[in-house]
């Protein structure tokens, strides 16, 4: 180790005794912008999030290859909006697991010394919550984005029927509302819980809960069986804007209220 | 940033307890209060409390009842101006997978909101001093313990802090790093606050100035090391003496007759020395040199037993393990 002497010539404010040192203007939000980098890079390096875009990739690569030959072999045409919402239906249903596994490790893989290491510096509690929600939701919704695009161009380009862009766009919106939703409550679990399995297994008990309680709500309710059976509309670009409004809202709501219940709780927690 | 006024002390507890929630006690009513200046040994036997107190003190946990404040305000899990201004290194420092110093100094850096102009050349003066600039881009994975705990000092010093908190730093480190420290942790307190815990009583011994002492998540001992020295002082001695052993064995009968001398005893060439509790140490002591020169004996060496930190604690904790068990024995009865 080099001699401790050049560590302590380090510019001091302790003793009384000091004259006056130059007054460090701190950035109240750079620790939630360096928690929200860090982890944003921590996932889209993760192989979770590696796989879901790997399986989602394979799923339109394969819807693709099967109406073309359909087309083809026998034929037969169905239009684009219904090969896009096998694809929009595989996105949300079937990565919700794995989508679910990537924010409920949000907090929790993170318990322990490595935590301490981050939360004992210039760090609240509220900060680092919002940082990590923010980093997960960014890399799930960039993702979703990103392949919903594709498959959307894929469909506009290459299978030239039905889809508008508008209409695409709004799919992937409303189907992304849905998905940040999940995020959310994921990440909420993964604060309130030690493990990241505890925490993934309480997220998928609540939304099945929650997939309960959904049935008994009014057709009214943008619920996710609600947003499935009208995105085949909103790809030919039978939407309204305050249809989308309304999605937003409970959706944005339902995101808020995860958030504020999971950073209050987070900050009455040891770690 | 606010400082500290004159007459709030750098860490006070009050009566700070902690109940985990399987309703182990793990800490008991603390009262502690740490002064400017001082050099803070924290000393406890696995399980006294020692690094809950610490998690306690920088926020990470939340206190069952009372209060942990710093620099005269109260600690809570969201006190990140209060974090500022303290440099922590836990027990065991554990590091994201994928950085290297560069990357995890500047997240750390980052995360106590210092803005570029300020970070950069502090992390490369802490990268020099801690001599881990030829490996600031080599992935901290692959680090030897001693590189490791040196990156956890230069992590605990990139924000400045008043304050240092350090669980351990010794931990797992080979005779030269753990010289480096200690050297590093007597250069630091010239300039700052410290709490350091230790198993090791020596360290503890060599670079602290105040102790508190945990036993069973109570503190039973709370103030200068040398108060506690002292306090602890039983007058018992060791003396290694030189000569043909008949005169060492006249010497030592001589002695044993000798007013304040409650026991002597003789193994080798060492005298073991006992003193009565009120005796004037140097006029015994004198005596007893007296009879080693009328013997014609050499003194080779003379070792007070009673004063070294490592003794006065076991009997601390001895004493204070007694009491508990008085305590429960009456209670019984």
């Amino acid at each position: 180790m080099a001699s401790p002497a050049s560590i302590v010539k380090l510019p001091n404010r302790g003793m009384a005794s000091d004259p006056e040192p130059a007054q460090v203007s701190y950035l109240p939000w750079l620790p939630y912008w360096a928690v929200m980098e860090a982890d944003f890079i921590q996932v889209l390096r993760s192989w979770v999030y590696r796989s879901w875009v790997l399986v989602v990739a394979l799923t339109a690569i394969g819807l693709f290859t099967y109406r073309w030959g359909l087309h083809h072999e026998a034929k037969i045409i169905q239009p684009a909006s219904h090969v896009i919402i096998h694809l929009m239906r595989g996105m949300m249903v079937g990565s919700v697991a794995l989508v679910g596994v990537i924010a409920a490790g949000a907090i929790a893989a993170e318990r322990g010394s490595l935590a301490d290491s981050i939360l004992s510096r210039g760090i609240s509690r509220h900060q680092y919550y919002l940082g990590k929600w923010h980093g997960r939701l960014l890399a799930i919704m960039l993702g979703h984005a990103l392949l919903g695009a594709i498959a959307i161009t894929g469909a506009r380009f290459v299978l030239h029927e039905d889809v508008t862009v508008e209409g695409g766009a709004a799919a992937v919106a409303m189907s992304g509302a849905m998905l940040a939703v999940v995020v959310s409550l994921g990440v909420m679990m993964s604060a309130l819980f030690a493990r990241p399995l505890a925490a993934a297994a309480a997220l998928w008990v609540l939304l099945y809960a929650a997939g309960v309680v959904f049935g008994a709500l009014p057709h009214s309710v943008p619920t996710p069986e609600w947003v499935l059976q009208k995105l085949p509309y909103v790809l030919k670009g039978e939407f309204t804007r305050e249809m989308l409004v309304q999605v937003g809202m409970y959706a944005g709501g339902a995101c808020i209220a995860s958030a504020v219940v999971g950073m209050f709780l987070f900050s009455r927690k040891d770690i | 940033m606010a400082e500290v006024a004159a007459e709030d002390p750098v860490v006070e507890t009050i009566q700070l307890t902690k109940i985990y929630q399987n309703r182990h006690i793990a800490l008991n009513d603390v009262s502690l209060r740490l002064e400017r200046g001082c050099v803070l040994g924290l000393l406890g036997a696995n399980g006294a409390g020692k690094t809950t107190l610490l998690r306690l003190i920088i926020g990470l946990h939340r206190p069952t009842a009372g209060s942990a404040r710093v620099f005269g305000e109260d600690m809570t899990p969201n006190s990140a101006a209060l974090r500022r201004r303290i440099g922590y290194i836990p027990t065991n420092p554990r590091f994201p997978k994928g950085m290297t110093p560069i990357t995890y100094l500047d997240y750390m850096a980052k995360l106590f909101g210092l803005p570029s102009d300020v970070r950069k050349p502090r992390m490369g003066m802490l990268l020099r001093a801690v001599d881990l600039l030829g490996a600031g881009g080599t992935q901290i994975d692959t680090f030897s313990n001693g590189m490791t705990a040196r990156l956890a000092v230069a992590t605990s010093l990139i924000n400045d802090p008043d304050l240092l908190i350090w669980d351990e730093p010794t931990h797992g480190l080979d005779p030269e790093a753990r010289r480096s420290m200690l050297d590093l942790i007597k250069g630091l307190s010239k300039e700052k606050t410290l709490i350091v815990s230790s198993h090791n009583l020596g360290d503890i011994d060599e670079v602290c100035n105040h102790a508190a002492v945990l036993s069973h998540g109570q503190l039973i001992y709370s103030g200068p090391l040398h108060d506690l020295k002292t306090r602890m002082r039983r007058n018992h001695y060791e003396i290694d003496v030189d000569g043909d052993q008949k005169s060492v064995t006249r010497a030592l009968a001589t002695i044993k007759t000798l007013g304040d001398v409650q026991h002597a005893s003789l193994e080798h060439r060492r005298i073991t020395l006992r003193l009565q509790e009120d005796a004037v140490a140097s006029s015994s002591l004198a005596q007893v040199f007296q009879t080693l020169s009328d013997g014609k004996l050499t003194l080779v060496g003379i070792r007070s037993v009673g004063q070294q930190t490592e003794e006065a604690y076991l009997d601390l904790v001895e004493k204070e393990e007694q009491r508990g068990f008085t305590r429960i024995y009456r209670q019984a009865a």
